[in-house]
């Protein structure tokens, strides 16, 4: 781990003043001090933002709000998110393990890096953590690799299941820094790699998450995060799909269909949703619906298995809610 | 995972079970059939005490070697070679010793002594020598006075690397004559034919330890010149060995204590900070504490091998074996280790627990470029047992019988023969194991606890989405050091009055693992010296060597050297007792080969079966809460009058009975000292549509000669199976042209509780009469069974040939 000097912000004016390059926000700590110790991560100045007062779960008019600073743990037992966001409860309670969940903040998992082997190792290139070193996991390990989203710069899947859940409840993220506050669509907030992996999301320097909000949606009674994993417990998504339906009289009325760990960012399904609006909720109407989410998919030498699992995935996810 | 007790639930009374449900402790002093805890009485052996780490570890406070601390001490680093293959043209440390709180740095070139070490070849540089041979291998160490700044001076450290192809595919090492060791086995007709033939090959991916605690230790120079280490390791003598030599000291100058073991599993049988920590101390005139990290963790201990095995087995229509052919090949990595006995092991045992009239058996190891393997759990045992446990599903397929059918009626027994022409002496229930698991009640059918189901807690499966299977699999194991290895044990035993109470001092360098093999010195003194108050010391290499604590033989060999001490001890007190000896200091004295020597006096002990413990002298007499009565129950002497006369210490080195080396040409000898088998069957759920598989129980059997301590006995067993499932369906480390991809434990997977389901044990108490109590190794026969048994399961659910381990949700889907 590099020295660095540490600071206690007690206001989110005094974080932001002391926000800008050089500089990580410390909130639970899972991820920073991990890839710190790592030197992945070599910030200067580390702002522990655990005392601003980001916390909370509510409802209003607009939606579910939820502070970036809440715990994991604490969100996926809130009976404002059990009882109404299913999907949200379950992509939390299926994330990491609850040691990780009680320490990690909502706006740090939203932030969280890519889990690719070759970001985590210093010695060798990765164009995310040194741009222009290039991408080797492109022909190396990339099993756990992505298949939609992907360039020749950069193959990592995006980490978080959290995010999956709230691309497909259209959910914004609410940005404050010294030039003021803004909203942002969680689907527009996350880039594709492109030629600049490095560039993961749209916070600019020194800006905060202070909020989640999640748009109202009386159907997410009716929802679910389904997720595969090469373990029981604690461990990556091979594939993941959030779920939401609005089913009446046997048709899809509407639905919100997000996947995960297949995309180099949460991966919403407009396509897929399309096809389901209005049909009858049958195995072959999903089936025909889910095709679609892997037409764009390009499978690397060892992730090749992921473009049937994702499919299969999206199926069952449908197949799980209509009950 | 445990489960409750059904005391006398095998007619014969020397077995004991335990259910998949439920939750009760394992049986206790006298609950089997036949024992009888004469002795202490409270802890002896046949009970359960608790063990004297166990609350302190499950409150975080049990110190491990990563905790130890010296206050003016310095911290050690290594730089570690960043290519798998690589001459080193020069290295230019003056960087690195400029920054500032830096002590040393040290490279190949400031080795006093030998350069190189090994177990069994000293063929790996204690600091890279002119080339690298595996990413990861040391070149050079710093001292400093900061952990961070060791680091960073490490990294100042210029290489000049002549960059290699790496060779990383094990065939093309073979051919290209990068040959460890060939073991041949020739038993029978070489040209045998067979009405019913089946072939395979099989995959074993690399296996990592996976042991919580990093590599670490500490080093404390001394007036003397030489060095104090402590260390967590399986073997303090080995190392001491190695050290010293390395040093250019005599090992009189190279003490070593046993710190805080965090497992081990194998991994800690080779050396990793031992010399560096020692040569930055004397170096630097100062305590030099060095402790791996995660990542540095997993470069920094040997691995299991990667293995290719390909089977034919041959046998007539009734299922009956006439003969196998096997080649087995195993990439030992860069450097030689304990490779060359895992090839015999893997040669020896590798048609199973079977009666085989003609085996063809070629092993190998080569030398590669990928990560070191050596030593871990199952031993080369592990990889043969997936192999030639598949084909006997295949036979079983093939002559259309039943998977335990065909095994029981090729099961090797008691007076059988091995495929190295050693016959079997001794119980030898193979047929009978297979028999326990295949009766256990099946487990309950598919519910909707999600816990229960494929996936989990994930919800990714509804019952009716599952298909059940079930599969078996026996394996067998040597036990102890084979091939003629002078494989001993000693042990010093005191007792003395403290405090006025008769107490016995146990004193041995064995390496207490986590296995609980403090608690079993323990218990065996309470038994033969009939006293309640024992102290187990701290390991260390002032008293002779226990070897190492591997091949399941601690118990065996350290346990045996404790007995035969404590019976030296008792000889003496009898001499006292007759008045022969005189008051005074006992002055003790070594007994070499203990079971003659040493032990005279102490009858009952000529077949070494049976307790024995309490019986001393010609007439019955016996030892119990510290008082010698006779036949007859009158009192002869107490041990507080006996020991006023000051203590009675005896030091015994023990050996087993001798073993032969394996004939180079044909592989026939009397290689092993003892065999012991586990039996599993696995049952899965598997939703083969996503892939996911959930093992829903197993039921395990094993015979254990004599359980010294029940619920030790029933941890090894669960923890080896739950290793053995980890091999089955996750853990593999990913190497890629010679380099790790995933050493963190957020990478490389093993089975979290959820993963684990819950087992029947059934355990047989079936006597051994050479070994001491009867007993047989335990650790490392759950673990090889249960692999191939889980995989077995997956295949009758899915029908899918899963040569390969571990199995994923790719080789499920049909679309990896």
């Amino acid at each position: 781990m590099r020295p660095f000097d540490y600071t206690a912000a007690q206001s989110v004016s005094q974080a932001l003043a002391g926000g800008g390059a050089g500089t990580a926000y410390l909130a639970g700590g899972t991820t920073l001090v991990d890839l710190m110790k790592l030197e992945v991560m070599t910030p200067r100045q580390v702002v522990d933002i655990n005392r601003l007062p980001l916390r909370g779960v509510s409802a209003d008019r607009d939606g579910l709000h939820v502070g970036a600073l809440e715990r994991m743990s604490d969100v996926a037992g809130h009976p404002l998110v059990t009882g109404g966001y299913p999907v949200l409860a379950q992509a939390l309670l299926r994330s990491a393990s609850p040691q990780l969940r009680n320490m990690a903040s909502i706006g740090g998992n939203l932030l969280q890096r890519v889990r690719c082997g070759y970001f985590r190792d210093t010695s060798t290139g990765c164009n995310k953590r040194r741009p222009g070193s290039g991408c080797p996991a492109v022909d190396g390990e990339n099993r756990g690799h992505a298949i939609l989203g992907t360039s020749d710069s950069c193959v990592a899947t995006h980490p978080s299941d959290l995010a999956v859940a709230l691309v497909a409840l259209d959910a914004r993220v609410r940005l404050v820094g010294r030039g003021g506050t803004r909203d942002v669509r969680l689907a527009d907030f996350y880039l594709l790699p492109g030629d600049t992996p490095e560039r993961e999301h749209d916070l600019r320097p020194g800006e905060l998450v202070t909020r989640v909000t999640v748009p109202a949606l009386a159907w997410a009674t009716r929802s679910a995060y389904l997720k595969i994993r090469d373990r029981q417990s604690y461990e990556f998504a091979l594939a993941s799909a959030a779920v939401a339906l609005d089913l009446r009289g046997g048709v899809v009325r509407d639905v919100r269909v997000a996947v995960g760990g297949v995309g180099t960012r949460p991966w919403r399904l407009p396509a897929v949703e399309e096809a389901l609006r209005g049909r009858a909720a049958r195995p072959e109407v999903f089936e025909a619906a889910a095709a679609l989410a892997v037409e764009a998919a390009r499978p690397l030498t060892h992730n090749g298995f992921k473009t049937t699992l994702l499919r299969r995935t999206i199926v069952r996810a449908l197949t799980n809610l209509v009950g | 995972m445990t489960g409750q007790i059904l005391p006398g639930a095998r007619s014969d009374g020397s077995a004991w079970s335990v259910g998949a449900v439920g939750g009760a402790v394992a049986p206790g002093c006298g609950s089997s059939g036949g024992v009888r805890c004469v002795g202490g009485g409270v802890g002896g052996i046949g009970a359960s005490p608790v063990r004297p780490d166990g609350a302190l570890k499950v409150r975080g406070e049990f110190a491990f070697s990563s905790d130890l601390w010296a206050d003016d001490m310095l911290w050690g680093a290594t730089l570690r070679s960043p290519h798998p293959s690589a001459t080193i043209r020069g290295i230019d440390v003056g960087a690195a010793l400029a920054v500032p709180g830096v002590y040393a740095v040290l490279t190949a070139d400031d080795v006093p002594g030998d350069r190189h070490y090994g177990l069994e070849v000293a063929d790996q540089p204690v600091l890279a020598v002119d080339e690298v041979c595996y990413r990861g291998e040391p070149v050079a160490i710093v001292a400093a006075d900061h952990p961070e700044t060791a680091r960073r001076a490490a990294e100042r450290i210029v290489v000049d690397y002549g960059v290699r192809e790496p060779v990383t595919d094990p065939e093309v090492a073979l051919a290209g004559g990068r040959l460890v060791r060939h073991v041949p086995i020739r038993k029978g007709d070489p040209a045998a034919v067979a009405e019913v033939v089946v072939t395979g090959e099989y995959r074993v991916g690399m296996q990592d330890q996976a042991f919580l605690g990093p590599e670490s230790g500490l080093a404390v120079p001394a007036p003397d010149g030489g060095v104090e280490l402590y260390v967590a390791t399986q073997w303090l003598h080995a190392d001491q060995r190695q050290v010293a030599a390395a040093l250019g000291l005599p090992v009189e100058l190279v003490r070593l204590s046993l710190a805080g073991v965090g497992g081990a599993f194998g991994a800690r049988e080779d050396l990793s900070m031992q010399v560096h920590a020692s040569l930055l101390a004397l170096r630097t005139g100062r305590p030099v504490k060095m402790v791996y990290g995660r990542e540095e963790s997993f470069v920094g201990h040997v691995h299991r091998h990667p293995a290719i095995l390909r089977y034919e087995h041959g046998a007539t229509r009734d299922g009956e074996l006439v003969y196998v052919r096997a080649r087995i090949l195993l990439d030992g990595g860069a450097y030689t280790s304990t490779t060359p006995a895992v090839v015999a092991n893997a040669a020896s045992l590798g048609v199973g627990p079977y009666r085989v009239p003609n085996v063809t058996v070629d092993a190998y190891g080569v030398h590669t470029n990928n990560p070191p393997c050596g030593a871990m759990r199952g031993f080369g045992a592990v990889q043969a047992c997936f192999g030639y446990e598949s084909q006997m599903d295949r036979l079983a397929e093939a002559v259309g019988l039943d998977p335990v059918e065909v095994r029981v009626r090729n099961a090797l027994a008691e007076g059988g023969s091995m495929p190295t022409g050693q016959v079997v002496e001794g119980p030898a229930p193979v047929a009978r194991l297979l028999e326990l698991v295949r009766d256990r009640p099946a487990p309950p059918p598919v519910g909707d606890d999600p816990r229960q189901l494929p996936g989990g807690v994930a919800n990714t499966t509804a019952p009716e989405q599952v298909v059940r299977g079930v599969g078996y699999a026996i394996g067998i194991k040597n036990v102890c050091f084979s091939e003629g290895f002078d494989d001993h044990a000693t042990a010093r035993v005191r007792l003395e009055l403290i405090g006025g109470e008769p107490t016995a001092l146990v004193h041995t360098a064995a390496a207490e693992v986590g296995q609980g093999l403090v608690t079993v010195q323990a218990q065996i003194a309470r038994t033969e010296l009939g006293v309640e108050r024992v102290v187990v010391a701290t390991a260390d290499t002032s008293v002779g060597s226990a070897g190492s604590s591997s091949a399941s033989r601690q118990t065996y060999m350290t346990g045996g050297a404790v007995r035969a001490a404590c019976r030296a001890v008792r000889a003496a007190l009898l001499a006292r007792l007759a008045g022969g000896s005189g008051a005074g200091a006992d002055d003790g004295g070594v007994a070499d080969d203990g079971g003659a020597v040493g032990d005279g006096g102490v009858v009952g002990d000529g077949g070494t079966v049976g307790d024995g413990g309490g019986r001393v002298a010609g007439g019955g007499l016996e030892l119990a809460g510290g008082v010698i009565r006779d036949a007859a129950g009158r009192t002869l002497g107490t041990l507080v009058d006996l020991l006023a006369a000051g203590p009675v210490e005896r030091s015994v080195r023990w050996r087993h009975r001798p073993t032969r080396p394996l004939d180079p040409v044909t592989g026939q000898g009397d290689a092993h000292v003892q065999y012991a088998f586990a039996a599993h069957r696995a049952t899965v759920d598997v939703d083969p549509e996503l892939g996911l598989v959930r093992v829903v129980e197993i039921a395990t059997a094993q015979d254990v000669g004599r359980a010294i301590n029940p619920q030790a006995v029933l941890g090894q067993i669960q923890g080896g199976t739950a290793q053995g499932l980890g091999l089955a369906l996750m853990e593999e480390l990913q190497v890629v042209d010679g380099v790790i991809r995933n050493p963190s434990f957020t990478d490389y997977l093993i089975p979290t509780i959820l993963d684990v389901p819950p087992m029947a044990v059934d355990v047989l108490e079936l006597a051994d009469p050479h070994a001491p109590y009867g007993l047989r190794g335990v650790g490392e026969p759950p673990t090889i069974s249960a692999t191939p048994a889980i995989v077995a399961a997956i295949r009758a659910a899915t029908g899918l040939p899963l040569a390969r381990v571990p199995v994923r949700p790719e080789h499920l889907t049909g679309t990896g």
